[in-house]
């Protein structure tokens, strides 16, 4: 049985990352924190999940991807009314004290969310967690060659919706 | 977009900074963690049907044949003992006691032949000198008197 310590180096080592990849997908905190908890407590049943795992990160990263992908499935009727899904909605950025910063955080945070989840997680992934396409494709289970493409796909529709500020942005610096 | 540039719209997005997770959840998640492990391990030491058919089955899997042949002949000597147990009453209630005319022809049989036979002493004494050893000299004089 793995001991309370080693919940706490786990929560410590991975809740972060698990965090901002899951306030990603979900927008909302209340639900992260859902996922995010239902992760611990399954890791507390069975601790025997992690035995023999090489790449803890990449394994959590599986667990709470399939979490999300669930989440987002099961609210699909609560998502479809935009209005009370826009009032909850979090961005999955902090906040900028500067007004040009803050608002292409909120543009590049509507963007990401208008992105199909598949090509959110890999773009994510890659982008704020620093992982490899390698690493992208064990932690999602998928080939290496698909998790580049979507990550190909999903940073050119970045680009597409926010080169009319992001060129702006360049201009004024 | 040229790579350069490319490169320069991917830097960019890589520092924007992520949203920290709320420092309070640690103990909320952890103590749920915590909750939840503890009721895991009471859980363990239940006694629960499915565990010990999991445990009869990893007994049994190795010879099943043999298990289940030695099962049947238990159940065979079971059934037997039990169909015997049944007709034992049936036979005792078959028997109705004797009659009173019957209690009282064995009564007069028994002394007719305490009759015959003699008083009670007698006969034990003759049992005890046929069975007591003795010297076949003595032997030999009784024959003769006799």
């Amino acid at each position: 049985m793995r001991r309370e310590p080693e919940l706490e180096r786990l929560y410590d080592e991975h809740a972060q990352p698990l965090y901002a990849f899951l306030l990603n997908f979900t927008r909302h905190e209340a639900d992260t924190h859902d996922v995010l908890q239902d992760i611990f407590v399954k890791l507390a049943r069975k601790p025997e999940l992690l035995d023999g795992i090489r790449d803890e990160r990449a394994f959590l990263i599986r667990l709470a991807h399939n979490a999300a992908i669930d989440l987002i499935r099961r609210r699909g009727g609560r998502e479809r009314t935009r209005e009370n899904f826009a009032a909850d909605i979090i961005s999955p950025f902090a906040p900028a004290k500067d007004p040009d910063e803050q608002t292409f955080r909120a543009e590049l945070a509507g963007a990401l969310a208008e992105l199909p989840p598949d090509q959110r997680a890999v773009v994510h992934l890659k982008l704020w967690e620093g992982l490899t396409f390698e690493q992208i494709a064990a932690a999602l289970d998928i080939p290496q060659n698909t998790a580049a493409s979507r990550y190909r796909y999903g940073l050119d529709k970045l680009r597409g919706r926010l080169r009319p500020l992001y060129e702006e942005m360049k201009k004024a610096e | 977009m040229m790579n350069g540039e490319m490169e320069q719209f991917e830097l960019r997005l890589n520092r924007q900074p992520l949203r920290e997770v709320p420092a309070e959840w640690r103990e909320e998640i952890l103590a749920a963690a915590g909750r939840a492990s503890s009721v895991e391990r009471r859980g363990q030491g239940r006694f629960e049907p499915s565990t010990l058919v999991s445990r009869l089955s990893t007994l049994f899997w190795p010879h099943p044949v043999a298990w289940a042949g030695l099962a049947a002949i238990w159940v065979f000597i079971l059934g037997v003992d039990f169909s015997q147990r049944g007709a034992a009453p049936v036979v005792a209630e078959s028997h109705s006691p004797p009659s009173v005319e019957i209690n009282v022809e064995v009564r007069q049989q028994r002394r007719l032949l305490a009759e015959m036979l003699g008083p009670r002493e007698t006969r034990e004494a003759e049992q005890l000198r046929i069975f007591f050893p003795r010297p076949r000299s003595e032997l030999r004089i009784e024959i003769l008197t006799t």
